[in-house]
């Protein structure tokens, strides 16, 4: 193999091991957040939607808690 | 309870959007940078889903549904806000630096800052496809375009992420001596050490 062969094998090399390294950070970068957990203020929020569409259904009035 | 025929009950698409929220967190925090900008941009999308519930397809992907509403809401946001300018890069960036994800890895930082300089739409499609689990066919949904726009776009994107890196210092030339190079050169020598033959491609 000569030189330039062989540099451009290691160039291609290297730009694959890059690509797959930016794959992986990108994977774990999401996955932490994933991996949080999620605030009581999402559940609550879905909740409250429910319970407003629930009782708009049952044409109840509805209080709202703070 | 519900009346949609396709659709699912209240209660069942309930849980399956609350199983979501932390990919809408982690859709939105990928796409805005700030984690409480992004908290915001999640609880909107996920009420709005559930305002839309009448329109969702049993037995299709939530996921990408949902993304979709994300999505729209968050160019919407950031149409209103180059008034009120609460998307601010800078601001954006400050918070990453130094607020809530100083405890990140160094690399990580790097690599969200990288993220930020690209554009929207090559950004989405990153993180769709690259970290989301999406296929190319349902990012193309997503964003109402060709498949071959969306591959088009992760290339260019993980291409432009790679010079990013490799030749600016993001965020961290002013007050840290690790730079984001050094960070990538660490990261590349144990790259090497781990390589293997797959090529990342979905």
């Amino acid at each position: 193999m000569n030189d330039q062969n062989k540099k451009q094998n290691d160039d291609l090399r290297s730009q694959r091991s890059r690509q797959r390294r930016i794959g992986d950070q990108l994977r774990r970068m999401y996955d932490e957040v994933v991996m949080e957990p999620v605030p009581d203020e999402f559940l609550k929020l879905l909740d409250d939607a429910d319970i407003a569409a629930e009782s708009s259904s049952r044409k109840d009035s509805q209080e709202s808690k703070g | 309870m519900s009346m949609q025929d396709t659709g699912l009950s209240d209660l069942a698409f309930k849980k399956e959007l609350a199983e979501l929220v932390p990919h809408l967190r982690a859709f939105a925090r990928s796409l805005c940078g700030n984690a409480a900008l992004a908290d915001d941009l999640a609880q909107d999308a996920m009420l709005k889903a559930w305002r839309a519930r009448g329109s969702y397809q049993a037995g299709t992907n939530m996921k990408a549904w949902s993304f979709t509403i994300l999505r729209n809401v968050f160019y919407s946001e950031k149409r209103k806000s180059w008034r009120q300018q609460s998307l601010d890069p800078d601001v954006a960036e400050a918070t990453l630096i130094s607020g809530d994800d100083s405890s990140a890895p160094l690399e990580l930082l790097a690599l969200r800052n990288a993220m930020n300089e690209l554009p929207d739409d090559q950004k989405e499609c990153l993180i769709m496809v690259g970290a989301g689990g999406l296929s190319y066919e349902e990012v193309a949904q997503i964003c109402d375009c060709a498949v071959g726009t969306i591959k088009s776009r992760v290339s260019r994107a993980r291409k432009a992420v790679i010079d990013i890196l490799e030749s600016n210092h993001t965020g961290f030339s002013s007050d840290s001596k690790l730079s984001a190079a050094d960070a990538f050169d660490d990261i590349m020598n144990q790259a090497q050490a781990l390589s293997g033959p797959s090529d990342g491609q979905q």
